[in-house]
């Protein structure tokens, strides 16, 4: 067990290295490079050369790779362009709020969906069935960021019982009271992506179960029905559930990037867009890294989480000790 | 023993027909893939997404012809006019550019995105699912951590970060989301090329000193072409979502081309006065994308009547 | 006569398809004796397994359809109860075991809480004493070391241990009728012969009533008291073991028993093997189903169903040619020379390989 997330862990400090390695490639091969990252702007040819010196930039790139990823590792993210500001400055809130946003959105597909999906795997081609279907075609073909306009024009334009756009309305407390219909339609627009992959993930793991032998057998010994699908079927269904939510954790926290524009939220995706317009690679090279790290830690969350409905894993990791 | 051993009858014997006597119809030849394009046709929803796939790619061939404007010819004059007024069906923008002639160059945009993207991340994908699945060892490892970087970086972030470095263009932007998105059918390669490596008929044409160039393409892509069919299609989709989104961020096609997504993030910022301008191109993308996915699940269906639709995961349209 | 303990009467099973309704099972009875074993024997496709899920009335599951019929357990007819009734009876007075042991069992789950399990919901006991009763049962099967075994999992066991859980699972709450559906196909040879032999025992233990659905001829020879042969849907013969083993008449007995191997003593020969496959449902020929692979069949074969026939104290065989049969059992010479060889052994020494 104790081995088994061992290697997990090497593993993900290895792709996480790998991709601090595109990034750093990737800002290096764009014009001005990261000498427009660290240099104070503004400077004579012959100031900025001597201040390239100072910071190591004239070295070779290995060598500035290593002195980067060290300072990564100090929280030192480098400044932005313009201004000249600590990077974690304008980062840090950004990501609280993309937290809130997402985490509301992902909590409530997550209780619609797997019960829904439960559900209809048990009285398939329902009309509960046909309706899920029918949003999970509408959540794959649809343009989440149109979804998101209309509803604008619909709940905050036409009917005005909804903000806008924003975090907070302006001018008054920043509390829960001000925050909570700012969030309704992002929330909504968020949500109903997650429930279109999740009803459908949830019915197909259902089903795939619901027709094991061992659900016959757990028949058999006279289960009722209810805990048939509950304890019998239900746990084995979750394993394929967690490695889907695991996977799909990019999507997740990349995702809110559209959904934040539209709505004009202050969250890490927006500050992205925002900053990529801006050419400020600083800023976009500190959170291609951070969702890295969150994706990477969700994915280690959902290895254990795995391991503990999936009694085979363990031995997974036996096995892996005596090879 | 006495008697004749039943076996050996002559009324017996395994070509007895299946029970039915008289003369049976001899069963129709039919190819493989000649019963999955008639599965295909039974399929109400597929055909539908046909014919709506064909009649946007039409609208796009011809819409030099069909529309009544040019798209980026700006009028001040008659700018933001409504719904139906007059030549302009649909109304023009801020800046008089007539919406429907927009809307049908559009289309030639976001069906180039998606099927330029679709075939080119399905060629990256397959060479490298196939290089990987046939030579195992190093080249599969250093691969598989590839694809494991790709995925742990929210596609989204790297689409945006790449064009952000190399700048706006179309060629630009087809190859970065080719880039970004072969993950999927690698994976799908390499795992029927790990099984097909061990079985019989791969070693023969080995023994026989077949190349392995060859027989990766003769002999191993042939029997993973029908998954790759499917996700292709499923890919058209995945991407025209990509472009719309890309552009509607201003970071995709730009003016004074015309695509979807940038009409809609014009249309965007002017709600208030005409909120129907952002109605036309977000419907004709949920009718494209829907028409494609449409099409990926029959033909999913056609090819292993049985298994359930397996969509590759969805790129990032939130 | 004494009264059976389950007796099913002209069941007919339906599954929906494109053609139709497809019967698995055409008007099938048969009676089960207290304590006796009754086997069901038969290719696959054959209709056996749909017979015993119905009686579990685990068909719905599987999409099928009673259409018609009865099944009296008790007197009570099983058919006319609703699943939550049924629920009652299942793993406490009717139990099932199946043919995979490996995946009969859920991954989950330890062995002991699966066992366990239905204690606590048939016998209505507290979780400890369910388990202490699993941990007795998981003894009784002839598990070594059943305190450490009963907090396993499925994967960490062998195949022939796992069905020796599934065995104590179904057997725990001391089941009346124990419907073992190819109980030993999926394990080695050696494995097999100590489960036949393990339910045998536990039989006598126990006093209950087996259903062994089996394709083996061999296995029914070993522990059968009553034997039914089915075919496509139907059965064709039915009798106690000497009478269907000394005395096949249906041509498929008398097929089955002569691709047992060594059945018929001559060695280098080739196996016996019944020409041609079993028929599919949506297209049974017309007559006797059977009349297609069946080389003696007359005009009259093809044309009509054949009605059951009692050749004398409970041996019932479908099939025209038995018409004269009583006689065959007199060597007549006017049976075709194939049924004659139906006489040659006796099942049971027949199986002493």
């Amino acid at each position: 067990m104790r081995e088994y997330f061992l290697r997990r862990l090497l593993q993900s400090v290895l792709v996480l290295f790998l991709v601090s390695l595109v990034t750093f490639a990737l800002i290096h091969s764009a014009p001005g490079g990261p000498v427009r990252i660290y240099l104070t702007p503004g400077l004579s040819q012959e100031a900025a050369k001597v201040q390239a010196h100072n910071l190591g930039l004239d070295q070779p790139i290995p060598i500035q790779y290593v002195r980067w990823l060290g300072d990564l590792l100090q929280g030192n993210f480098g400044y932005t362009f313009k201004n000249h500001i600590p990077v974690g400055k304008i980062l840090w809130p950004t990501v609280g709020n993309t937290l809130i946003l997402m985490g509301v959105a992902w909590f409530l597909s997550l209780v619609i969906a797997i019960p829904w999906g439960i559900y209809n795997s048990t009285r398939e081609y329902g009309l509960s069935d046909q309706s899920a279907a029918v949003i999970s075609y509408l959540g794959f073909a649809m343009p989440t960021f149109w979804f998101g306009i209309l509803l604008q024009e619909l709940f905050s334009l036409k009917l005005n019982w909804l903000p806008l756009s924003d975090m907070y309305t302006m001018g008054q407390a920043r509390n829960i009271l001000n925050l909570l219909p700012h969030l309704v339609l992002p929330v909504t627009v968020l949500t109903l992506g997650f429930l279109a992959a999740y009803v459908k993930y949830s019915r197909s793991s259902m089903l795939e179960v619901l027709f094991q032998d061992y659900i016959r057998t757990a028949r058999a010994k006279g289960m009722p029905e209810r805990r048939v699908v509950f304890r019998h079927a239900l746990r084995n269904a979750l394993i394929p559930i967690i490695t889907v939510l695991g996977l799909d954790l990019p999507i997740l926290v990349g995702g809110a990037a559209l959904t934040e524009s539209v709505f004009n939220w202050p969250g890490m995706g927006r500050l992205f867009v925002e900053m990529a317009m801006a050419r400020e690679y600083s800023v976009l090279m500190a959170i291609t890294l951070l969702t890295a790290v969150i994706v990477i830690l969700g994915n280690l969350l959902a290895d254990i989480l795995y391991a503990v409905v999936d009694p085979r894993v363990q031995l997974a990791g036996r096995g892996g000790r005596a090879a | 023993m006495s008697g004749i051993p039943i076996g050996e009858s002559p009324l017996s014997g395994n070509s007895l027909p299946g029970g039915n006597p008289g003369p049976e119809p001899a069963p129709r030849v039919m190819s493989l893939g000649g019963m999955a394009w008639r599965r295909f046709l039974r399929n109400p929803f597929a055909v539908a997404g046909l014919v709506v796939l064909l009649f946007f790619v039409i609208v796009a061939l011809f819409a030099r012809f069909i529309a009544p404007f040019d798209p980026a010819r700006i009028d001040l004059l008659t700018s933001n006019l409504p719904f139906g007024s007059g030549a302009h069906i649909l109304g023009t923008d801020e800046l008089g550019r007539d919406i429907f002639s927009r809307l049908l160059y559009s289309s030639q945009v976001s069906l180039l995105v998606g099927f330029s993207v679709a075939f080119v991340s399905v060629f990256i994908g397959t060479l490298i699912g196939a290089v990987s699945g046939y030579f195992g060892g190093f080249v599969d490892t250093f691969f598989m951590r590839m694809v494991d970087v790709l995925n742990s970086v929210p596609l989204l972030f790297l689409n945006i970060l790449m064009l952000a470095i190399f700048g706006s263009s179309f060629v630009l932007l087809i190859c970065i989301l080719a880039l970004t998105s072969w993950m999927g059918v690698a994976r799908l390669v390499r795992g029927t090329f790990l099984q097909l490596r061990e079985t019989e008929y791969v070693e023969a044409a080995k023994a026989l000193g077949t190349s392995d160039w060859r027989i990766i393409t003769y002999h191993m892509i042939r029997n993973a072409t029908a998954p790759i069919i499917v996700n292709a299609t499923l890919m058209i989709g995945g991407a025209i979502l990509s472009e719309a989104a890309l552009s509607f961020l201003g970071l995709g096609i730009q003016p004074p081309q015309t695509s979807w997504g940038q009409m809609l993030s014009n249309a965007q910022a002017y709600m208030l006065t005409d909120p129907l301008q952002a109605v036309y191109p977000g419907l004709c993308i949920l009718v494209v994308v829907l028409a494609v996915n449409f099409i990926g699940d029959g033909i999913q269906s056609a090819i292993d009547p049985r298994r359930k639709v397996r969509r590759p995961r969805r790129r990032w349209g939130h | 006569m004494s009264v059976s303990l389950l007796e099913i009467k002209d069941l007919t099973v339906g599954f929906p398809a494109e053609q139709g309704i497809l019967k698995a099972v055409d008007r099938v009875s048969l009676k089960m004796e207290e304590g006796k074993t009754f086997c069901l024997v038969g290719e696959s496709g054959s209709g056996k397994s749909v017979t015993s899920l119905s009686i579990m009335r685990l068909i719905d599951y599987d999409g099928g359809d009673i259409l018609s019929g009865e099944i009296f357990f008790h007197g009570e007819d099983l058919v006319q109860k609703s699943q939550e009734e049924m629920i009652k009876l299942r793993g406490y007075k009717l139990a099932m075991i199946f043919q995979e042991p490996m995946s009969a069992l859920n991954p989950v789950f330890t062995v002991g809480d699966q066992i366990a399990e239905a204690v606590m919901l048939h016998q209505k006991k507290g979780k400890k004493e369910a388990w202490q009763d699993a941990i007795e049962m998981l003894r009784l099967v002839g598990i070594p070391a059943p305190e450490v075994r009963a907090r396993q999992y499925p994967h960490e066991l062998s195949g022939g241990m796992c069905q020796r859980v599934v065995i104590a699972m179904a057997l725990v709450c001391k089941p009346e009728v124990l419907i073992a559906d190819e109980p030993t196909t999926a394990l080695d040879v050696t494995v097999q012969a100590q489960i036949l032999d393990l339910l045998r025992q536990l039989k006598a233990e126990l006093n209950m009533a087996i259903l062994l659905i089996t394709h083996d001829m061999g296995v029914a020879a070993e522990v059968a008291d009553q034997i039914a042969v089915m075919y496509a849907g139907v059965i064709v013969e039915e009798g106690t073991v000497e009478q269907v083993f000394s005395h096949p008449c249906h041509p498929y007995t008398l097929g089955l028993l002569k691709s047992i191997p060594g059945y018929e003593s001559e060695r280098g020969k080739d196996l016996y093997a019944i020409p041609g496959n079993i028929p599919s449902l949506a297209q049974l020929p017309q007559g006797c189903r059977f009349h297609p692979r069946c080389v003696p069949a007359r005009e009259k074969c093809r044309l009509e169903e054949p009605v059951p026939h009692d050749l004398g104290s409970g041996h019932v065989v479908k099939c025209w040619l038995s018409e004269g049969a009583e006689r065959a059992e007199k060597r007549s010479p006017d049976l075709p020379a194939d049924m004659n060889q139906g006489e040659v052994n006796g099942g049971k020494e027949v199986r002493t390989l």
